[in-house]
This record gives C-alpha cells, structure tokens and sequence, in this order.
C-alpha cells in the first residue's frame, strides 16, 4: 500500500534532517516548482517533495473525477503520503491552494503536522459582501476556466496518456509525460472548479497546528487582505509579508522565501525538536 | 544596424514586450502600444497586470510564471489583453526569458487573434453541443438496449406460453380414422405458433364419418381463438349426428353471436362439412367459401365439391342446403386450406392429385408436402392443412 502511495503521488525524499519537511506545489503545476526552495532544506531536513494525483509524473490512472472534484480528496493524498512515510509532527508548506488542503489534512490528522506554512494561502476566492472580499466574481474565475480551455498546455500528454493506457507498453507513457503544468480539460480542470470555488472559511478557527502566512505584495490571486483574514481567523498565526510579489514568491524569490521559512522555523520549532538535536529555545 | 533593427522591432508586425522576473514592464514596442491605446510612458514600469484582463491576470500567475521561471520559454499562450478601454484584445504570446544579461528579462512577443479567436469559440460551442448530444445518444442508446432486454425476456415468457396453447391446439385435432372402408391422412402447419385451421373428423354410426375443415380468416392467435370456440361447438354437434346443413347454420349462427356487438374485431371463416356414408356411397357436403374439395374415382375422373355457400359469419340468413355425390366404386377425396393451393399456382393439387393416382395415400401426402416446401421456401404466410381420405 505505502509503496503504491509513494508511486501513485511521484513522492521523492532527499536530505539529511530528523525533521521532516514537506511542500506541497500549488494548482496547475507540479512539485519542480519547489526545487530552488527546497534543496536548500536538505542539509537540516528530510525534505519531501510530491504530485497531486492527476498533476507532473503522478499516477494519472489513480485520478477519480469524483473524489478529486473537492479539496478534501487532495487532502486525502496529503494524509496518504504523510502515512506511507510514516510521518510524525511534519512541517507542511503548501503554495496557494495547497494552504488550504494543509489545513484540511491537519484538521483530520492534526498528529501528522508541527506546523503549516502558508505560501499566498486564500481561504474563498468568491467575494462575499459585505464582510468578505475574495477578490473575484463568479464571471472572473468562469472567464479563467475558459482561458484554461483554451490554453493547451500538457493536452497533448494527457492524450498519450490516455491513448497509452497500454498495459503492455507503459514506457511510451513514461516517455511522454511532462506534465510539469497542466491545463487539460479533465484533470486540472476539476482541481480549479476544486479550488477556486471552494469556501474553507468556517474550517479555520479549528485549526490547532501552529501556522505562517507567507504574504506577498500585489498579489492578483491571494490578496493582502485575504491573507489578513486567513490570519485573523487562525490560532497560533503568524504573518509575514514578503518583499516579492505575485503570487508565485517560490520562483521569481526563492531566497527570500526560504529565509522566510527558515526563520520562522527558528522560532516556532521549539517544542517538537528533541534537546539533542542543537537548535535551542529563542528567547 | 542596431538602430535598423530596433526601429524594425518598434513596428514589427506583432506586439513585442520585455517584462522584468516580477512582470514588470521594461520596453513596449509601438505596434502594441497602438493596439492597447497607451503611450509608452504610461506603462514602462507598470506590472504586466495593467494590459492583462483580471482572468488573464490569474492565468498569468498560475501558468506563465512557472513556465517561463522553470522551462525558459512559453509558447503558445493564450491571453486577453485589456486596451486602455476595458476591451479585451485575445492573443497567442511566445515569450522566452533571457537569463545572460545581469537582470534576466523575459522577451514577449504578442499576435492578436480575434477572428481565430471567434471561431475557436464557435468551434468549442459545437464541441460542447456535440457532446452534449452524444451523452445524450448514449443514454438513449443505454435506455433502448435495456428495453430490448427487456423485451427478449418478455418475448421469451410469450414464446414459451405460445408453444404451450400450441401444444394444446394440436391436442384438440382429431386422429385419423382407419377402418376397413376408409383411411386417412392428415397434414397441419401453422404459419405462426397457433393457427386459425382446424379440422375433425367424427365416426357418427357404423357407416357415416362427419368431416369438417374450417379456415378462420388471417392467422396467429386471433384467428386460433375462434378456431377453438368454432372446434368445442363441432365437435359436440356432429358427436350428436347433426345434419350438415344444420351443422353449419350453427357455426354461423355462432360467429355472428360472437361478433354481433363488436364489428372492429369481426372475423369470418371458411369451412367444408362432409359426411361420408360408406354404406349408401355417396358423400354429402356443404362448402361455404371454402377451395373445392376434390373427389377422383378409381378411373381418375375427377369432381370439385364447389363453394355452395358465402363463408360463414357473413351474411344473416344462409341457408346451407347440402349437395351430393355417389362414390360407389370409392375413390380419394383432398380437402385443404388455401394456405396449401395458393403457394403452388399454376400448379393445381387437381394436377398433382392426378399424378399421384397409383401412389398410396402416405405417398401421396409426401408429394405435397414436398411440393409446398420446393414452392415455398421463404416464410409460411398462411396457415396450412390438408386432409387426404381414401375411400374403398
């Protein structure tokens, strides 16, 4: 079962750490956008890189339409891959909707995580007046479904994919798949109605696993107003607001992102490292 | 040579943009700036976001930047660019990011596609409007293979109770007589399942046989249902010794009692009813619309026993007066359905009878049967009976 988890989810495990760290890449792409961030963990951390399934070298043959139409099917492979690996007290980082399938897992499996960092994290993309301001109307992510339909990135492998199911061929499917970024109409398009349609407001407050909000500035996606909410409504939060900006901090600033994070870890730490392991209490 | 170039680039044919790592605006060549209506001042320094619609915005993020950061170039992306109005203007961009120089820049180029565009959404409406209509074929199709399930097994359940009232019409035929003045041969095939011939054959006293065959128009159940009334009421009647012409009067009078409240399901019949007396050698018959039984002497002379009558159940008021012949040296007699002469016109069973002279009565029977099977090698159309008597 662990050993089909770890193929189904594309998991890969590198560094040297006690402490596991694992990050989660956010809609439409696949966990390559991690690399600059997370090999810089590897000298301190068991790093743990993974794919949705149905995104990058994932097992596409594992996406049910059904499951995956909601957050917590996503949340599942998280809790999935934290059981494969047998993972205790984990520090998760989730980009963008990967915040939010934290959240899930943890409110489920709250043993399996120390911490959640949250990257560009935005619990409801729909504005709801007159307390809530997602950022959008219902038109606007309509309009981003059908830019999506008609971009055709990682079509064609979705295809092969399909067209390969071959049992006896699998390699041709190996050799074609780069779905480093997917906007295929059945897979990514059921992770973005998924996401961008969901509202995890009310799941919040619940939340009992210490967390960071990575803001950036002039983010279209995740405002800096929704990150102050998702900040407001979270026990044991803190906030940090970037110098990048955009939504995707982990590749136009990978520095600073994983200072960000390193930081923060100094800090928030303390009580699941054992006394051995040389990082001390700060203050 | 620099200067051509840039200036060539400046109204190149397509808009051109070189963006910063964070999306910020370095250069705008004119071909573009016109397209969106701006000035150059107004966006060198801006973000990106300021020429892009709010989906493109979002689309940018998700997708053009990790693409451009990890692959190095992006190509083919669809966007709608925003003009100075709010108007969105749809474009492919290539784009390729330039990391020799001491600050990576990312160089765009941009073609508008509006009538591409415009038909590339028509074409996804009739995609959509196809596939709707192919699920929906799907279902229907899913539905109609059910209901054929559905209807083998019904057909099945009708099948097996057909072969049963089959069964039980044929139970209700009479055997063959066999004495030492009269032999018999019979042949009966329905079309369908169930038929609407029947036929009886009664021994009255020591030297009469009462002898009917009855055809109810059309075929198949409806028929078979009134073949079996019209056989209980016949075969009590003639039992009984019951005179031919008063035989058929009650036959008829029983269609007409059967049909007299509900035309919409009338039906007629056509019948013969002979009685043979072996004693006085003559045969007695009453044919209402039936073929013409044929009687042929031992020389081979033959008689047809003409319809004498309209068939039965049609008209009020028949009076079925019998004719009669003398058989005194004996003779064969061929009674039969239409079912049987229609199939092998031109030939007629006067002919084949004739031919079967010196053939004893088994063989005779063969040579029809084989003669209807040469003739009618399609499907049965009519129920089809005959009955072959000798007479010694």
């Amino acid at each position: 079962m662990s050993q089909n988890i770890l193929t189904r989810n594309n998991v890969k495990v590198a560094g040297n750490g006690k402490q596991s760290i694992l990050f989660a890449p956010g809609f439409g792409c696949d966990q390559t956008v991690w690399k600059s961030v997370s090999e810089s963990f590897e000298s301190n951390y068991q790093v743990i890189l993974f794919d949705y399934v149905g995104m990058g070298n994932s097992d596409t043959s594992a996406f049910d339409s059904d499951k995956y139409s909601t957050l917590s099917g996503y949340a599942q492979d998280v809790i999935d891959v934290c059981s494969a690996l047998d993972l205790k007290n984990a520090i998760f980082v989730g980009h963008s909707v990967s915040s939010m399938i934290g959240v899930l897992a943890s409110l489920r499996k709250p043993e399996y995580f120390s911490n959640l960092i949250m990257v560009c994290p935005s619990p409801c993309y729909l504005n709801d007046p007159p307390e809530y301001f997602g950022g959008f109307e219902k038109e606007e992510l309509t309009g981003l479904m059908d830019m999506m339909e008609k971009n055709y990135i990682g079509w064609a492998n979705v295809f092969a994919s399909t067209v390969t199911n071959n049992p006896n061929r699998p390699e041709v499917a190996l050799e074609l798949e780069d779905r480093f970024c997917s906007t295929d109409p059945i897979i990514a398009r059921t992770f973005a109605e998924a996401n961008f349609f969901a509202d995890n407001r009310q799941e919040l407050p619940n939340v009992t696993v210490p967390s960071l909000i990575m803001q950036c500035a002039n983010d279209v996606i995740a405002p800096t107003a929704v990150g102050e909410y998702v900040s407001k409504h979270l026990p044991h939060n803190k906030f940090v607001q970037m110098k990048a900006t955009g939504h995707c901090p982990h590749l136009s600033h990978p520095e600073e992102t994983a200072i960000v994070i390193q930081d923060y870890l100094k800090t928030a730490l303390v009580k699941q490292i054992p006394k051995d392991s040389g990082v001390r209490p700060n203050g | 040579m620099c200067g051509l170039m840039d200036e060539l680039l400046e109204s190149a044919p397509c808009g051109f943009l070189t963006l910063s790592k964070e999306g910020i605006i370095q250069s705008i060549n004119r071909t573009l700036l016109k397209m969106l209506q701006y000035n150059k001042e107004q966006l060198v320094g801006k973000h990106i976001d300021a020429i892009l619609s709010k989906s493109a915005r979002v689309f940018f993020q998700l997708y053009f930047t990790p693409l451009i950061m990890k692959k190095q170039v992006v190509e083919e992306m669809y966007l709608s660019l925003a003009d100075k109005n709010g108007e969105d203007i749809p474009i492919l961009l290539n784009a390729a990011l330039d990391n020799n120089k001491e600050d990576p820049i990312i160089v765009c180029i941009m073609v508008p596609m509006r009538r591409r565009d415009a038909y590339e959404n028509q074409l996804r409406i009739a995609k959509k409007v196809a596939e709707d209509a192919k699920s929906e074929l799907e279902l229907v199709l899913q539905s109609l293979e059910d209901k054929q399930e559905q209807l083998l097994v019904v057909n099945k359940q009708t099948q097996n109770e057909l072969q049963l009232a089959k069964k039980i019409q044929e139970t209700s035929l009479t055997k063959a007589i066999t004495t030492d003045s009269i032999q018999m041969e019979t042949y009966y095939k329905a079309s369908s399942e169930l038929s609407g011939d029947i036929y009886g054959f009664y021994q009255m006293n020591k030297d009469q046989y009462g002898i009917i065959l009855l055809d109810v128009m059309g075929h198949g159940i409806s028929s078979s249902l009134i073949t079996m009334s019209l056989h209980s009421l016949f075969q009590r009647l003639i039992s009984r010794g019951i005179s031919a012409s008063l035989l058929m009067k009650e036959l008829d009078n029983h269609l007409h009692e059967l049909f007299q409240n509900s035309e919409d399901v009338w039906h007629y019949c056509t019948a013969i009813y002979l009685v043979i007396d072996t004693n006085k050698k003559t045969i007695e018959y009453v044919n209402a619309g039936h073929p013409p039984a044929i009687f042929q002497d031992l020389n081979g002379e033959q008689q047809a026993l003409k319809t004498t009558t309209p068939p039965l159940g049609t008209f009020e008021g028949i009076q079925f007066t019998p004719n009669k012949i003398y058989c005194k040296n004996g003779g064969r007699l061929l009674l039969y359905t239409d079912g049987v002469s229609e199939p092998l016109e031109p030939i007629s069973l006067f002919s084949i009878l004739k031919e079967c002279s010196a053939d004893s009565l088994s063989e005779t029977k063969a040579t029809i049967i084989r003669s209807l099977q040469g003739e009618d090698k399609q499907v049965q159309h009519d129920d089809q009976c005959f009955i072959l008597i000798d007479l010694k």
